[in-house]
This record gives C-alpha cells, sequence and structure tokens, in this order.
C-alpha cells in the first residue's frame, strides 16, 4: 500500500501510520454514538411522551433499579421502553455485531468477496428446519409453536456445518471446494424448503416466507440470553483470532509457510461462525445483508488488516441493524432485513463507486 | 529430445481426445432423453408409444389426435426447452466464473435473478407493465428480461468512469442485488397471500411454460450468443491469468470482461423471463464440466452446455413424474444434484481449483 510513498522519511511514515489508527479510532467512536443515540431513538418512538434525555435517564434508572409511582408518566415509560424497544434494540445490536463478525471471518478463511455468513448452507439448514416447524408442524425436539420453530432452526442451522466438518476428512479443502460443497448443500436444503413451500398453500407460504426474510417483531427479553451468551462469547474469540485471519486470507501456501494449519484453522472458524450464526437466526430468521456488507463498508474506510476490520465490523454490523430497526419501528411497517437492504444498498453502491486509493481500499 | 516431444504430443491428443468423447457422450445423453422425456407427463402414454407418435407428426400421418397434441404441443417444446435453457445458463455460469475469477460467480451474481424477479413481482402483484396496454403472461415476460438487463448495464456506466476490478463488479452486483430484492420483498410482503404464492412460484422457475411460441425466442438468443462466444474462448483462458498477464499478451481484459458479460447477461435474462430463476445448473454445471475437462475454455464451454442441458431434460423427466401435477425443475435438480455434486467433489481425484 505504502510502496509508492517509499522515498520519504521514516518519521513521515510512521505519522502517517499513527493519522490512519486515529481515523479507525474516530469511525470506532463515531459508530459507539451512533449505536447509544438509535438505542434513544428507538425508545423514543415506542414511548413518545418523553424527551431523548429523558428516555436515557429511564433506561439507566431501571438498571440502577430507581422506581418511579406507579401510573405516572415514567412509570409508563419505564415499562414500555424495558419491555418494548430495549428487547428489540438488544437484539439488533447484538445479531448485527455476530453477523458482521461472521461475514468478516468467512471472507477472510474462504479469501472470497462472495462470501457471507450463511455460505456454508446455514441459512437454508435453518430455513429447512423453520420451515418444516410452520408448514409440516415436524419438530426436532418434540416442541410446538414458536420455541419449535427456534430449535429447528438452530439445529437445522448446524447440520450444513457438522457435514462439511465430517467431509474435510476425505477431500483437501481448499476455499474453492469449501464454498461448492457448501453450495450444493445450500441448494439441497432450499430444495427441500422450496418442495414444502410450492406443496402447501397460499396462506401457510405467507408466514413461511415471512420467516425467512428476517423479523425482530414479537421478540421479547427471553429471547435475548442465549443470544447474548453465544454473541459475546462468539465475538470475543473472533476478536482473538482476527490477527490470524489476516494469515488465512493471504492464501493456503503463505498460511502454512508463516507456521498456520489452515485447514484446521478453517474448520475450528466455521464451527464457531455456525454456532454463532445459527443462535442469531434461530430467533430473528434469515436476516441478509450486513454479514456481507458491513465487512466491506469496513473495508473501504480502513483497508483490509482484520485486526481493525473484525471490531468494527461489528460495531458497523450493530449500527446497521439497529437504525433498521428504528426505522421499521417508527415508520415503516415492515420486516428489519427489507429495510436494511432498501436503504443500505444504494449507499453501498455509493461508496464502491466513489471509493478512494487513499482510504487504503483494496478493491 | 523428439522422442520426448512425441510422448507429449500424444498425451496431449489423448486427453483432447478424452474431452471431445464427453462432450459428444453428453451432447448424445441429451438428445436420447428428449425422446424419454416425451413418455412421461400427465397423460400417459407409453414411452415406445410416445417416440410413434411422435415419428408420425413428423411424417405427417396423426392417427392418435389427443397424444398428437400431449407429445406435440407440450412436451415437445417442454424437451427442446430444457435443453436450450440448460445449455444457455450452464454456458453463461462457465463464463461468468472465468469472468469474474470465482469458483460461487454464477449467470445470476450480476443481480440478473433479482432484476428480473423484481420485473416479474411488478406485474404480478402490482399489475404494473413497461409496455403499456399489454397484459397477463407477456407483460411479466417483458418486464422481466428489462429490469435483468439494468444491473449490466449500470456496471457497464460505471465502469466508463472508473476502473472496475472483478471484485469491484462483484460488489455492485451484490449491492444491485440486494437492492431490487428488498424492492421485491417490500412489494411480496404486503401482497395478500394468494399473490405471494404466485410470485414465489414464478421465482422457483419451471419449464412447464415452455411452448412454441416462445421456445424459438429463446433458442434464437442462446444460439445467437453462445457461438460467437465460443469463438472467443482462447482470449477466456487468457483472461483467466489474470488481467495484467493478459494485457502482456494482448488481450484488454476489462474490455473482454464487459462485452462478455453483456452477452451472458442478455442471454440469461431472454431465458429467464421466460421460465423464472431456475437455478443450480447455472453454478454447478459448470463445476462438474471443470472437474471432467478442465478449465480449458475450448472444451470447458460446450462441455458445459452438453451437461447443462443433458442434467436438465433428465431433472424435469423427474420433475413431471414427482406428485399428481409435477414439481418445478429447480426443486429436483438441488435435490438430486446436490448430493451428487459433493459425491463428485468427494471423489475428484486432484482439486480442478488452482
Amino acid at each position: 500500500m505504502t510502496t509508492e510513498t517509499l522515498p520519504c522519511s521514516k518519521e513521515d511514515l510512521v505519522q502517517k501510520y499513527h493519522r490512519q489508527i486515529v481515523r479507525k479510532c474516530i469511525l470506532i467512536a463515531a459508530v459507539i454514538v451512533g449505536i447509544v443515540l438509535t438505542v434513544g431513538l428507538l425508545s423514543v418512538s415506542t414511548y413518545d411522551s418523553i424527551s431523548l434525555t429523558e428516555a436515557y435517564q429511564v433506561i439507566w434508572g431501571h438498571i440502577t433499579g430507581v422506581s418511579y409511582e406507579p401510573r405516572s408518566n415514567l412509570w409508563w415509560a419505564d415499562r414500555y421502553i424495558w419491555n418494548r424497544a430495549l428487547p428489540r434494540a438488544v437484539v439488533a445490536i447484538l445479531a448485527g455485531a455476530s453477523l458482521a463478525a461472521c461475514g468478516a471471518l468467512m471472507q477472510s478463511i474462504l479469501a472470497n468477496p462472495l462470501a457471507d455468513p450463511y455460505s456454508t448452507g446455514i441459512s437454508s439448514g435453518a430455513c429447512f428446519g423453520a420451515v418444516a416447524a410452520i408448514i409440516v408442524g415436524v419438530s426436532y425436539a418434540d416442541l410446538a409453536g414458536e420455541a419449535g420453530i427456534v430449535t429447528n432452526a438452530f439445529i437445522g442451522a448446524l447440520i450444513p456445518a457438522l457435514m462439511i466438518v465430517l467431509l474435510a476428512e476425505r477431500i483437501h479443502m481448499t476455499p474453492a471446494t469449501m464454498i461448492l460443497i457448501g453450495t450444493a448443500i445450500s441448494y439441497f436444503f432450499n430444495s427441500l424448503v422450496t418442495f414444502m413451500m410450492v406443496t402447501t398453500d397460499a396462506d401457510t407460504l405467507k408466514s413461511a416466507y415471512l420467516w425467512q426474510i428476517g423479523s425482530f417483531d414479537g421478540l421479547t427479553w427471553s429471547s435475548v440470553p442465549v443470544m447474548l451468551a453465544v454473541t459475546v462469547v462468539g465475538c470475543t474469540a473472533v476478536l482473538w483470532l482476527s490477527a490470524k485471519l489476516n494469515v488465512a486470507s493471504l492464501g493456503d501456501n503463505t498460511a502454512i509457510s508463516l507456521g498456520l494449519d489452515i485447514r484446521k484453522f478453517r474448520i475450528m472458524c466455521l464451527i464457531l461462525m455456525s454456532f454463532m450464526t445459527a443462535a442469531v437466526i434461530a430467533f430473528t430468521g434469515i436476516i441478509g445483508f450486513v454479514g456481507i456488507i458491513a465487512p466491506h463498508l469496513v473495508r473501504i474506510f480502513t483497508g483490509a488488516d482484520n485486526r481493525f476490520v473484525v471490531p468494527t465490523s461489528m460495531g458497523v454490523g450493530a449500527l446497521l441493524l439497529s437504525i433498521a430497526d428504528y426505522i421499521a419501528l417508527s415508520f415503516a411497517d415492515l420486516p428489519v432485513g427489507v429495510i436494511m437492504a432498501l436503504i443500505g444498498s444504494p449507499i453501498f453502491f455509493i461508496l464502491i463507486i466513489w471509493q478512494r486509493k487513499s482510504t487504503g481500499a483494496i478493491y | 529430445m523428439s522422442d520426448g516431444g512425441d510422448v507429449f504430443l500424444a498425451d496431449y491428443l489423448r486427453s483432447s481426445r478424452k474431452k471431445v468423447v464427453f462432450i459428444i457422450v453428453m451432447t448424445i445423453a441429451a438428445v436420447g432423453a428428449v425422446l424419454l422425456t416425451l413418455g412421461f407427463g400427465v397423460y400417459t402414454i407409453s414411452i415406445p408409444d410416445a417416440i410413434s407418435v411422435f415419428w408420425n407428426h413428423v411424417t405427417g400421418q396423426v392417427s392418435w389426435v389427443k397424444a398428437d397434441h400431449y407429445v406435440w404441443d407440450v412436451r415437445f417444446p417442454r424437451a427442446l426447452g430444457a435443453l436450450v435453457v440448460g445449455a444457455g445458463l450452464a454456458f453463461a455460469g462457465a463464463i461468468m466464473q472465468n469472468d469474474m475469477r470465482n469458483p460461487l460467480a454464477e449467470p445470476y451474481t450480476m443481480g440478473i435473478a433479482s432484476g428480473a424477479f423484481l420485473g416479474a413481482v411488478l406485474s404480478l402483484v402490482l399489475g404494473f407493465s413497461l409496455i403499456p396496454g399489454l397484459s397477463g403472461d407477456w407483460a411479466t415476460v417483458i418486464n422481466a428480461f428489462v429490469f435483468s438487463v439494468i444491473p449490466t448495464v449500470v456496471i457497464m456506466i460505471v465502469s466508463q468512469f472508473r476502473k472496475m476490478t472483478p471484485t469491484a463488479m462483484i460488489l455492485v452486483g451484490i449491492a444491485l442485488l440486494f437492492l431490487f430484492s428488498s424492492i421485491s420483498q417490500v412489494l411480496m410482503v404486503t401482497a395478500p397471500a394468494e399473490t405471494l404464492a404466485d410470485a414465489y412460484n414464478w421465482r422457483v422457475g419451471t419449464l412447464s411454460k415452455v411452448t412454441w411460441d416462445n421456445l424459438p425466442i429463446m433458442a434464437a438468443i442462446v444460439a445467437a450468443i453462445c457461438i460467437p462466444l465460443y469463438f472467443l474462448s482462447s482470449k477466456l483462458d487468457v483472461m483467466y491469468l489474470g488481467d495484467r498477464a493478459a494485457s502482456t499478451l494482448g488481450v484488454n481484459a476489462n474490455r473482454l470482461r464487459l462485452i462478455t458479460m453483456l452477452l451472458v447477461s442478455l442471454m440469461t435474462g431472454a431465458v429467464v423471463s421466460f421460465t423464472g430463476t431456475i437455478g443450480f445448473i447455472g453454478l454447478v454445471g459448470p463445476h462438474v464440466a471443470r472437474i471432467l475437462v478442465g478449465s480449458k475454455n475450448r472444451y470447458l464451454l460446450p462441455a458445459s452446455a452438453a451437461f447443462g442441458a443433458a442434467f436438465l431434460i433428465l431433472a424435469d423427466t423427474l420433475a413431471k413424474v414427482c406428485g399428481p401435477s409435477g414439481l418445478p425443475v429447480g426443486v429436483i435438480s438441488a435435490m438430486v444434484g446436490g448430493p451428487l455434486f459433493i459425491y463428485i467433489l468427494v471423489r475428484q481425484k486432484k482439486s480442478a481449483w488452482a
């Protein structure tokens, strides 16, 4: 990246590097501020007779255990915000961070810009589980209704990863073969889903279709603990691996000569990512876009060093999904995934076209 | 020295011969499958009967009118449609994977499928037609075709004022794909359940809509685009080496990529607007061909087309006998082809991808 500016002094280079780091830190800070602001706006939009600052006070008050006079304005605000706005906000942040981290992980270990958390068939496996529960009423875990859908989706999401792990013993897993096996698996499960969809009646098809698109409607605190635990552990692990991801994205031969057992590493990453993604989409449905776009957005601004890309992607993913959720809740009664793609893709398009070399972009 | 050269030459000729044999076998299989598939469908006619009915029609001695209608007006165009669609999509997939140097690329990577789907949804859900006064099937077809070409046109325009690497093209394609599919989703979720089911069925794709009315259009477009592209195969080989290597060897990779992409998009758009987005074959067909004949486009392109045609017509034959009214071909091809493809991948001796 810096080859054209080599004939300059060491101090210049150091200064330039520091400036880049400052810019990255500013980006992360801006993202965090954005998320906090969106949570506030979301709270106000669920209970609109309080101001933005009051909303933060109410949230902080609930955490520190402040109690209000029953049926007063703030008492109602507390109930609305804590039970309706915050579960959604927390899920949006967790899901965005988790999917974006998984996207960055997949794009690195497969060295492919088209890769996303769903490249190995996770989404179609989950979809198969959920649609089986919705249409046929079959459940892996003998549970009916919402819980049946969630467990089915979770278990279904892990099947493709399991198949890849089993096949990895028998086949030389280059990124290309892994992608192709993932694609074959996802086509297979998709065909089963399509089979169920086209043979069912129109109303059931509609509810199955709506599950596929992904939505935060009806989420409560009860969905949060599993997702929170898996996401926090998973994201920490991805952050810890991010330096190794840089090595992995250099290609198999280089990675091996730098002392990374790339095959084992790739399988390990795949398992980690499958659990993270499964824990999110089992509750929310297949939320697309954020997993593939967030890492690319970050790379446009900060370059491809995964030590920055991974954490910043998490932040950007969380921000994107929070904003989309805010818009979905307060302006348009549409699933969050649709809103995000609708607004995010033109912005992404413009950024791709107008990116400058100087920001260290890699495309 | 000359002995060594002879050995290499003999070896090369032998491997070339093997590839040609594969292409010929696949072509024969595809044509044979046409006769086979005439015997399958809603109306029961045995395979020998169907073939004799077909032969009688060709020689102009129609005796069994009902069977003649089913065989000649329904099954034969559908069978030829399967050949055209399978060959066209697999050929398009091979070109796209070569252009993008990405094994995940397929005919729909640039957003063609989501563009076509948006066009179809506009017509199916809102009753909107690009050509005023047109309604029904042809409105859907025209809408789907026009919208399917938009992403490629956008990429062409952008590349006029900014140098586009394959990765940047893919990313632009993804952006457009998500934009179109989110608009379609907005229309779908607000539509009544029946309309949503119609739109969903359109997207799954089926060959049952192929008739003598639209088959000639599809066949002409696919032939008119595949044949000239085949003559570019050696240039495509050079492009696969990378843009720098290509320009050293006198091939303008950027221009070649744009031209081939435009042609492939037109072809895919033409196919998809009649049949809906039939998946799997465009992505997997070229990979199977690559495992069997290697990556040299002179063999890969015809092998992909032949394999695509043979596979799709067999899948469609199977799809016709599943359930009382048959299943969409996309469902069967992925259900049978997915595991088959994994098996081929596991069994291959050395990787076909660098």
